[in-house]
């Protein structure tokens, strides 16, 4: 395993022995007194350098006169400078920094110590994702938190992001984390109604990264059961930055500046080769029409369509040129990034303003991203026991939408990709030209007029108050508004605009209201010094409004006109949806000595949604660990400086996802119809949903085991953690007989099982005073499996996906071609039931979307003032289904309806040739049977997520002109990338469905980018 | 501190919030069923029978899905499109997991389902605005659209599952066998029994009257060979002023006319309600998608002048000498109508009884008016034989793009002679297999 190469190289330096008075003591943890074995010791001024022993003593012999001061530096205390005028028996204490032991962990309403921490919780801070250029923090964490799979689907800034914690539990309802940003739940799901091919915008986008302090992504039942019906798939709790009391006022400015490029792209036959390819192809299907009797073929492949123009032809195939669209669609985008903010506080106060705005253009025309966002956070005293607060995010995301994946109209990639390379851009006549249903690619970057504005207010304000001396009473109100706004403009140049439509306008206006009221008692006090006992009582009202109005226009006197006032034709549709929740919870935690721990939490949630039998839904948990550490028979063992063995179980419910009346039986409104011919439409309504007043919760029970061991005084962390979860009563959208008039109705059916293993390692290598290398490292692995299921469930058109019981998610079903026969050019399937034909009965599940591991390597290096950070991003075994290829290795049955790739070169031509592109023709399965496994792929990937490069100025030089700090850095990502995919990028996928995962189809790849950047604290 | 001797039984306060009425959350474009019927009142009644209207004229149905299958199955479309199941209806080779297939059996379904609730709620409603007279409409209409529903199902599927009660719960509409094709077809004439017991005759080109329950009367007893029948209820349609074949061929559809004189049956479109059905024919040059045109062999007859005679105006040709189907072209907004039943259709039904009942000047002259009409002359046919099959290629001819000529060959069992479907397994459709797959007492059609 080549990561074994990056694990510690710990260096320990050897006590010098060059004079003659001894000077001897210990350095002692200022708290514990415990001795610290391995603190570095330089006595000032002088060449001395020494390590304490494996019993914290230290000994040297020099001449230095009295006194001597003592410089101190030891992995997770601060460093100190102390003065002795004694020679022996010297005690030097140091205080504890913020270790990762002592590091406060955020949990579910509250905070931990990360050393009594019983449940599975992987802390990013902002420190960790500053260099990682995308738009949201989502997309940041990937490869930084074990048991958090991330995969960005496209290379468009601000777009959807798939995150599983701990695997896909559910199949109808949401399999997304939880986002609490500062106690409020936000919004996760993108307002986007306008068709971009597939592709969803990421609410998560709207929030500045800059602003983060720390992000917590909570993961075994023992840390997500307090959130109860949301916590099934994991939470993701995101802390702001505040000010500190008493610290004075701080100004901090960054800004970068970079590029960003598609690294690499498809490739394409030329001209000259795509006609001789379906030249090739007219020939073979002739001859099999001849050998099958088909005369409807002989007459069709008579002719090769590629020969002379005088005889009627497009010109023989060496007369054909090549057009080059990609490099008129791939562009080196443009990134700007800034960012100010200003935080401080008194006594009795502190604050944090921030303000940023970033510009990311996409790699492809004409779409970008940005994004304005202001920040304030507030917190003050009063008297002794009460404190007030508030925190208060706004932000504006505009973003220039073009559709790029599925669909023909409109479509960039399809255009730029999909069109024949042989067909020139203009027509005859210098009119732009159009083919197979494709708009002219020059005329959809000059038109494409669609875009959307998210005007988003993330806030909250909280009184928190101690009743008594261990007794804390908190109360909150909380907002998440979004107003999204978008609207298209397709003139009459495009194909969606173009007569007879004459222009087609859409406005939608979506509007996401949530607030939140929230009252918790916490109750903590420490009983002689041994016992301590938490108690958490809380409630918690939510209720979220989700509505649309949107109107469309067509009919537009000439391409001056954009409004729909200015349409003939008008039409306006309005949605509106309203969930409750009400929920009341507790927790209660003890803890002996610091020694065992035990933790026990309920949550009760009622929701909206659900039918009135089962509007409630409890979700207990329990956990328990042992901090060996603190047993006698380790304490003094100076090699393990922590070990802990936790355990959990728990219960976790979703319910989002589906409809806000799921439950309820419906007759809809908006059927409406004449009383007479020519009369206009009077109201009608129709039986739109069936009732299932017994719908309820969908429930994941779920099993962690873990280990944290420290070694060296915690140089060296390892986590590991190995968990089961198991859902039931899965929210279904059932198929009902069509019979009783409905298509389907939801019910709790269906069971799914993830099983996996997480392992983290935080290792300081190197720590002196001038060079420190750190190194973390996780890997991750996830097994699904879908172990219930009334009937088989396919996807997406051509049904490329099926979820079937027995199998994991987001397989494949596919047709299994075998090889392709070296003597007839046949591709062999496989004929799974033996019935000598192949039919819909043959088609497999093959392969999935789901990765056996994956994880990131992170390596951070400092050297005086430079630093220098490597993070890698890896996955492994995950497959992809490059729906490209299927369009683009038609063997010439799309003839000029579809590009031809360069792989189509490899075909079978003549008996002996091995290869596994069959013979070209119309006959036969070798290019009609359409799902065929041979565009499966292998989408392991190894990338170089990010590569800094950091300079800070010297303080001598800066501190004159009133800086703190100015650092000069470089940032780059995806610079490299390891992987077996012929596409540009495995990474990807062509659709937000949710059940959906690895298909790429017209995505724009991710982005390679370079930055450069100052940032300086005043 | 004096605090939380406030804030404590505030929280209390809070704590015991009632619940129950801030979790009960009512949609608004939406109304439930779950406490009370939703067919209470005059207006609601009303408003249930336009929304079955509405359901007839869904896209599944006589919007698009339905009426392809039957005018696909013929032999005057080409699939040019990128949907392959298309292929599958003009090739005969309809595999039961065709999704065509299991749209349309589920908007017929529904369309029933509302007739249901329509024949069972209504009349039982007490709301002096709801007068008899309604009454009887309402339901009438509801008994028309229940037999439009299991006759296209009868002749497109077989015998089928008959429901007649609303469906309440997801378990409804277990335990039901199919019913035999005798039994269904008995249902269709019960159904429209009623209707015409309850239906005023008056003239109504898009909703159901007396006269409409006529015309589908006339089809169904042709259906069933019971020609005297036939005659008698096409010649009440027929011999009515409302109803006239107008001339040239096209008056009825053409320059965005609705409602003309020749429509016995129509489903109306609106902006609101545009039809989707000119995206499948129209071209990319008028904005559609063409996934299926008239192939070279009905192109030849249609514009034969001696033979489609101003049928031609059926087809159009683009600048790039592309051929299409334009009888649904109204861009925008699309409201062309769907055309359920035309008296031409009355006049065919009618020459092919008398033809059968040995009649044969009394079938010519049916035969020719819808000739005449269409520019032509006389038929020259002598010999019944040669009559009727001189309808049958009319009929092929005259409601090209309708959903007729494939059930004209199977029900005339000429579908082997002429399309060369010599397995008689593939005479009817198969049930869609995800329907087979989810209802045990629905057994699969024969050979699928």
């Amino acid at each position: 395993m080549s990561w074994l190469a990056l694990l510690p190289l710990i260096t320990y330096a050897q006590s010098e022995n060059n004079s003659n008075i001894t000077l001897s003591g210990v350095v002692i943890d200022a708290q514990t007194k415990t001795p610290l074995p391995g603190a570095t010791i330089h006595l000032k001024n002088t060449t001395h350098d020494g390590v304490t022993n494996d019993k914290g003593e230290f000994n040297f012999l020099t001449g230095q006169k009295l006194p001597i001061t003592f410089q101190l530096t030891y992995i997770g205390y601060k460093q100190a400078e102390i003065t002795v005028n004694q020679r022996t028996n010297i005690v030097l204490a140091l205080e504890a920094a913020n270790t990762q032991l002592n590091d406060v962990v955020v949990v579910g309403y509250g905070t931990q110590q990360r050393k009594s921490l019983i449940s599975s919780i992987a802390k990013v801070t902002a420190a960790d994702v500053k260099d990682i250029p995308v738009a949201g923090v989502d997309a940041q964490l990937q490869g930084k938190a074990a048991g958090v799979q991330i995969n960005s689907n496209t290379g468009v800034p601000g777009d959807g992001v798939f995150i599983r914690v701990r695997g896909a539990t559910s199949i109808n309802a949401s399999n997304d984390p939880l986002y609490v940003v500062d106690g409020v739940f936000i919004n996760n799901t993108s307002l986007q109604t306008v068709n971009t091919g597939g592709r969803a915008t990421s609410p998560i986008a709207d929030i500045n990264p800059a602003d983060i302090e720390s992000i917590e992504v909570l993961k075994d039942a023992s840390a997500t059961a307090i959130y109860g019906s949301r916590g099934a798939n994991g939470v993701v709790i995101i802390t702001t930055k505040r000010g500190k009391y008493g610290s004075k006022p701080t100004i901090n400015f960054n800004t970068s500046h970079g590029w960003a490029w598609a690294p690499q792209l498809w490739d394409l036959t030329t001209g000259p080769e795509h006609a001789t390819i379906v030249n090739e192809f007219y020939r073979n299907s002739e001859q099999d029409a001849i050998a099958a009797g088909d005369q409807a073929g002989i007459t069709k492949y008579a002719q090769l369509p590629f020969r002379s123009v005088a005889s009627g032809g497009r010109g023989l195939p060496e007369e054909q040129k090549t057009y080059d669209r990609l490099g008129e669609l791939f562009r080196t985008g443009a990134l700007h990034n800034y960012n100010l903010s200003l935080q401080g506080g008194t006594q009795t106060n502190k604050y944090y303003l921030g303000a940023g705005y970033q510009q990311q253009e996409a790699d492809i025309r004409p779409i970008n991203f940005n994004r304005a966002s202001l920040k304030f956070n507030f917190d003050q005293k009063i008297g002794d026991h009460v404190q007030v607060g508030t925190s208060n995010s706004i932000y504006r995301t505009y973003r220039n939408q073009a559709r790029s994946g599925d669909g023909p109209q409109g479509g960039l990639l399809q255009s730029a990709l999909h069109t024949p390379t042989y067909l020139p851009e203009l027509n005859p006549d210098g009119t732009p030209a159009r083919y197979a249903g494709f708009d002219n690619l020059q005329v959809l970057i000059d038109n494409y007029d669609v875009h959307s504005t998210s005007l988003r207010y993330i806030g909250n304000i909280y009184a928190e108050a101690e009743l008594l001396p261990d007794l804390k009473f908190r109360t909150s109100w909380s907002l998440d508004y979004n107003h999204y706004d978008e609207s298209e403009y397709w003139n009459n140049l495009t194909q969606l605009g173009a007569a007879p439509t004459n222009g087609l306008a859409t406005s939608a206006l979506t509007q996401n209201t949530t607030w939140i009221n929230e009252q918790t008692l916490n109750y903590r006090k420490t009983f002689d010094g041994k016992h301590t006992l938490g108690v958490l009582l809380g409630n918690t009202l939510q209720s979220n409004i989700q509505s649309t109005t949107s109107a469309q226009g067509s009919g537009f006197p000439s391409n001056d006109f954009k409004l729909i006032s200015a349409a003939a034709t008008r039409t306006a549709d309005q949605e509106w949806t309203k969930a409750t929740l009400a929920s009341f919870f507790g927790r209660i935690d003890y803890n002996y000595a610091g020694k065992y721990f035990v933790e026990v939490s309920a949550r009760a949630d009622g929701s909206s949604r659900f039918g009135q039998h089962h509007q409630f839904g409890y979700f207990p948990a329990i956990g328990g660990a042992w901090r060996l550490k603190e047993e006698p028979f380790l304490k003094n063992v100076n090699t393990i400086s922590d070990l802990k063995l936790r355990a959990s179980y728990g219960l976790t419910g979703n319910q989002n996802g589906i409809g806000n009346f799921a439950a309820q039986g419906l007759w809809s409104g908006g059927a409406g119809y004449p009383e007479t011919s020519g009369s206009s439409d009077q109201a009608g309504i129709y039986p739109l949903q069936l009732s299932n007043p017994d719908l309820k919760w969908e429930k994941t029970s779920q099993v962690n085991v873990g280990v944290d061991l420290g070694l060296f005084n915690d140089r060296l962390g390892i986590e590991v953690n190995l968990y089961s979860k198991n859902t039931t009563d899965a929210l279904l959208q059932l198929p009902v007989n069509a019979i009783s008039g409905f298509n389907t109705y939801y019910a709790n059916a269906g069971k799914v099982g993830n099983k996996g293993y997480e392992v983290a390692i935080t290792s300081i290598n190197v720590r002196n005073k001038h060079f420190t290398w750190q190194t973390n490292f996780n890997i991750s692995g996830n097994s699904n499996k879908i172990k219930e299921l009334p009937v088989p469930v396919t996807y997406y058109n051509r049904d490329w996906v099926r979820l079937q019981q027995g199998y994991s998610m987001y397989s494949f079903w596919l047709y299994k071609q075998l090889y392709v026969d070296p003597q007839t050019g046949n591709a062999v399937f496989e004929d799974v039931n033996k019935d000598g034909q192949i039919t819909t009965a043959d088609r497999q599940i093959m392969g999935s979307a789901i990765p056996k591991f994956f994880g990131g390597i992170n390596n951070n290096f400092t050297y005086g003032p430079f630093d220098l950070g490597i993070a890698f991003s890896f996955q492994y075994g995950n497959d992809v289904y490059n729906l490209n290829r299927f369009f683009g290795e038609g063997g010439g049955t799309r003839d000029a309806n579809r590009v031809l790739f360069a792989d189509q070169l490899k075909r079978w031509q003549k008996p002996g040739d091995i290869t596994d592109v069959p013979r070209v023709t119309a006959y036969g399965n070798n290019y009609t049977l359409e799902q065929s496994s041979r565009f499966l792929e292998d989408g392991s990937f190894l990338k170089l997520s990010s590569l800094s490069f950091g300079y800070n100025l010297p303080k001598s030089l800066i501190s004159k002109a009133g800086f703190q700090n100015v650092r000069l850095y470089f940032i780059g990502s995806n610079l490299l990338i390891l992987k077996k995919y012929s596409g540009p990028d495995p990474e990807i996928n062509v659709t937000s469905l949710q059940n959906v995962q690895g298909l790429d189809l017209g995505t724009p790849p991710q982005p390679r980018t370079v930055q450069f950047g100052v940032n300086v604290t005043l | 501190m004096n605090t939380h001797k406030y804030i404590i039984p505030l929280l209390g306060t809070v704590l015991l919030f009632s619940c129950k009425k801030f979790l009960d959350v009512a949609p608004r474009d939406a109304v439930s069923d779950e406490t009370a019927a939703v067919i209470t009142d005059g207006t609601s009644a009303a408003n249930a029978v336009r929304g079955l209207y509405r359901g007839i004229a869904a896209d599944g149905y006589y919007g698009t899905t339905f009426q392809a299958i039957g005018y696909l199955s013929g032999d005057n479309i080409v699939w040019t499109g990128s949907q392959s199941i298309v292929q599958q209806f003009i090739s005969h080779n309809v595999r039961a997991d065709n999704a065509s297939i299991a749209t349309a059996w589920s908007a017929i379904y529904a369309v029933i389902n509302r007739a249901n609730h329509i024949i069972t709620e209504v009349p039982t409603v007490t709301d002096p605005s709801l007068t008899p007279a309604l009454k009887n409409q309402y339901t009438g209409e509801g008994y028309f659209a229940r037999a439009l529903g299991y006759f296209d199902l009868a002749r497109t599927w077989g015998g089928v599952q008959i429901t007649l009660t609303p469906t309440v719960t997801a378990q409804d509409k277990y335990g039901i066998k199919r019913s035999t094709l005798q039994q269904t077809y008995a249902q269709v004439l019960s159904d429209l029994v009623a209707a015409d017991s309850l239906l005023p005759e008056t003239t109504n080109r898009v909703r159901a009257t007396r006269k409409t329950v006529w015309a589908l009367r006339a089809r169904y007893h042709l259906y069933r060979q019971e020609w005297a029948n036939a005659v008698t209820y096409a010649s009440k349609l027929i011999d009515d002023p409302s109803y006239t074949l107008l001339s040239p061929y096209s008056a009825w559809f053409a320059n965005n006319v609705t409602g003309t004189a020749e429509s016995v049956f129509e489903m109306s479109y609106s902006t609101t309600y545009p039809n989707t059905h000119r995206n499948s024919w129209q071209p990319p040059a008028n904005n559609g998608t063409r996934q299926w045109a008239p192939n070279d062999a009905f192109l030849a007859l249609v514009n034969d002048p001696t033979i489609g005679g101003s049928r031609s105006a059926l087809v159009a040709k683009t600048s790039a000498g592309l051929w299409y189907g334009n009888l649904y072209y109204r861009p925008n907004p699309a409201t062309d109508p769907s055309y359920v039943i035309r008296i031409a259709e009355l006049y065919l039904i009618r020459a092919e009884a008398r033809a059968q009942l040995n009649d044969l000047n009394g079938a010519l002259s049916d035969l020719d008016a819808v000739r005449t009409r269409a520019g032509l002359g006389h038929s020259e046919a002598a010999t019944k034989e040669n009559i009727l099959l001189a309808i049958e290629n009319e009929r092929r001819l005259e409601f090209a793009f309708e959903p007729h000529r494939w059930f004209d060959l199977v029900r005339t069992g000429r579908a082997a002679a002429v399309l060369n479907v010599t397995n008689p397994d593939r005479l009817l459709m198969p049930v869609p297999a995800s329907e087979v797959l989810n209802d045990k007492d629905l057994d699969q059609n024969h050979g699928y």
